[in-house]
């Protein structure tokens, strides 16, 4: 039904970039901390230009590196503000030392990552390493698919995170060119339904001289395993947050996510790709393709990876006979000395009862488009491994092999 | 199914909106009039430099984009240099499938223009319009130093930008439309800040005809 401030709402024509700016904006964010490295930069050349005109009244600080734009976030949200930042690629590296203070300190920042790869080869395209490799640090995670499911994602992961049984950063990933640079129609709710869904926040420690508390103080080894263990908690309880959050994020907006899977044409299927991010929306089409020839084929969109959907996963991955991981990272060495998301959803799957057979796919190395064919290629090893009952090898090199 | 590629072949930071309007400009009437279409620039080419070459991309379909993800034209149907000089020095015809159109922003004829086009046997049509001549800015888009100039100034870049083809965008977009016919004039015309140097182009543009190929 829709809501009374419905006829407010608007659809725009914006990419990834914007949406996360859009989205800080509606967020209503106290404090920027911005540094340029493309693609993250058009979110803080938008979010600039918003403040220059008045649209959005937010403290605008351009730091000296990422280093210290994560600082400033860091002390920002100390002080109670909402804070919002971002980077792609090795600017997610520079300010590595910063992820644990952080999410150790419980700071509910929100980083904005639009993906690049790592040198090499460095190029401006998307490998989701730079965020993956932070992976374990303590922040909230996961990818959108979408310029709409960025914003999106946006809001829902500060209503996450700033929920005083989580109290935990956020890392909301877009991959760099296909959502950040691909402009699609994006639906910017009214600003009320907005403060309804996201109120102001309201740090419940925060610094304050009236009121002094210490924030990240050195501390004994004895006084480690407490803290350690409450920090592993507040991620583990994040999990009925997001489910609650959600859900009430489609009731609000109309627009209702699983919070940890999409499944598409599943159904019936009996091979699916395992993936994140933009890629999957050339998944559909391939898949539609391959369903008019009658294969049974789906795909499975991780949409939050931390915290991972382990018993999730292994529900709804245990199901089929081949489980595609399309990678789109690096982890060399790793399991599968391939990438990262075969090592855990594998891990997922292992107390299932009956599980699939499961193939990595280096697939969209150095940020180059998945294309159709490529799809269909990964689609007819996933077939073969189904008719021989094992897999030939844990995994391809999409474009290298016959 | 119909299926169009535009690539606009311009200069980094000097023409790169005059550029970035044509693409933009096709793209939204292609909409309006019910396709599917997309605009964008080439990811590698940012952050843009002056005077380096650039390109913006449009794509037009019946159906559903499903390319949508990829990062370049591979087959452009329609080509245009925003800036004459660009006839030279690099393949723009790359790609390109027989019975193509290339735009050049110029005021030399298409006979003399044909002579630098690498593999012009593939064009249905050569289009040749003084877009500068059209739009009152001859000195500046003649002149690509000066204009270098006048760019690294950020004076009046705001009011630049809020209009849709203000310059020579739009002399260029009046001889994609009525040579090739990817959108309707009544759909786009609104559209263009510039609707004087939009009409005379539609006119005064030199459009060479060769054997069309049925696409």
């Amino acid at each position: 039904m829709p809501t009374a401030t419905a006829a407010k709402k608007k659809t725009v024509r914006i990419n990834g970039c914007v949406a996360s700016a859009q989205a800080a904006k509606y967020a209503d964010v106290d404090v920027i901390a911005a540094y340029p490295i493309r693609p993250y930069t058009a979110t803080m050349m938008a979010l600039a230009q918003m403040v220059a005109n008045g649209e959005l009244d937010a403290e605008y600080i351009v730091a000296d590196s990422e280093h210290s734009q994560l600082s400033i976030a860091h002390g920002a949200s100390s002080s109670g503000a909402r804070v919002f930042t971002g980077s792609s690629g090795v600017g997610v590296q520079f300010a590595y030392e910063l992820y644990s203070p952080i999410s150790g300190s419980r700071m509910p920042v929100q980083m904005m990552i639009a993906d690049r790869t790592l040198d090499p080869p460095g190029d401006f395209g998307s490998e989701h390493t730079d965020a993956l490799s932070t992976r374990d640090m303590g922040w909230l995670m996961g990818w959108a698919c979408d310029a709409q499911e960025a914003f999106d994602n946006h809001l829902i992961a500060y209503r996450i995170g700033e929920d005083k049984r989580v109290l935990l950063p956020q890392m909301v990933c877009q991959d760099g060119f296909f959502v950040s640079h691909i402009t699609t129609d994006v639906e910017l709710p009214d600003s009320g339904q907005v403060r309804e869904f996201l109120p102001p926040y309201k740090h419940p420690y925060p610094l304050d001289p009236r009121h002094p508390v210490s924030h990240g103080p050195q501390i004994m080894p004895e006084q480690g395993p407490p803290l350690q263990l409450e920090r592993a908690r507040a991620m583990e309880d994040s999990m009925a947050v997001i489910e609650e959050v959600h859900k009430e994020f489609g009731e609000i907006f109309g627009r209702h996510y699983d919070p940890w899977l999409e499944e598409y044409k599943t159904d019936d299927a009996e091979v699916v790709f395992f993936l994140q991010g933009g890629h999957g929306v050339t998944a559909r089409f391939a898949i539609q393709h391959m369903r008019e020839k009658g294969l049974k084929v789906g795909m499975v969109r991780l949409r939050t990876i931390r915290p991972y959907p382990t018993d999730r996963v292994c529900e709804v991955l245990s199901k089929f006979k081949v489980v595609g991981v399309i990678e789109t990272n690096m982890a060399l060495g790793s399991p599968a000395s391939g990438g990262a998301l075969y090592a855990d959803a594998c891990a997922a799957l292992y107390e299932a009862p009956e599980r699939p057979l499961v193939i990595s796919f280096m697939a969209g190395m150095g940020g180059e488009a998945i294309v159709l064919k490529e799809f269909y290629w990964m689609t007819e090893k996933m077939i073969q491994a189904q008719k021989r009952g094992k897999i030939e090898k844990r995994t391809h090199w999409v474009g290298f092999e016959e | 199914m119909s299926y169009t590629e535009l690539t606009v072949w311009t200069r980094g930071i000097i023409m790169d909106k005059e550029g970035r309007d044509i693409v933009n400009s096709v793209s939204a009437s292609a909409r309006r009039e019910g396709k599917h279409a997309q605009a964008m620039e080439n990811y590698v080419d940012n952050p843009d430099r002056t005077n380096a070459p650039t390109r913006k991309y449009c794509r037009i379909s019946d159906e559903v984009l499903e390319n949508e993800l990829t990062y370049e034209n591979e087959h452009p149907n329609i080509v245009v240099l925003v800036e004459g000089t660009m006839v030279k020095g690099w393949d723009y015809m790359r790609g390109m499938p027989p019975g193509g159109t290339l735009i050049i922003n110029t005021h030399y004829s298409p006979e003399y223009m044909l002579r630098f086009v690498p593999g012009p046997e593939r064009l249905a049509q050569l289009v040749c319009v003084d877009a500068a001549h059209l739009a009152h800015h001859k000195w500046l888009y003649y002149r690509l130093g000066e204009l270098g100039l006048d760019r690294l100034s950020t004076e009046g870049a705001a009011e630049r930008s809020k209009l849709i083809a203000p310059d020579i965008a739009a002399p260029l977009i009046a001889a994609v439309v009525k040579s090739t016919g990817i959108v309707k004039m009544e759909t786009i015309l609104p559209m263009i800040a510039n609707k004087n140097a939009f009409e005379m182009a539609l006119s005064e543009m030199k459009i060479m005809q060769f054997n069309p190929v049925a696409v």
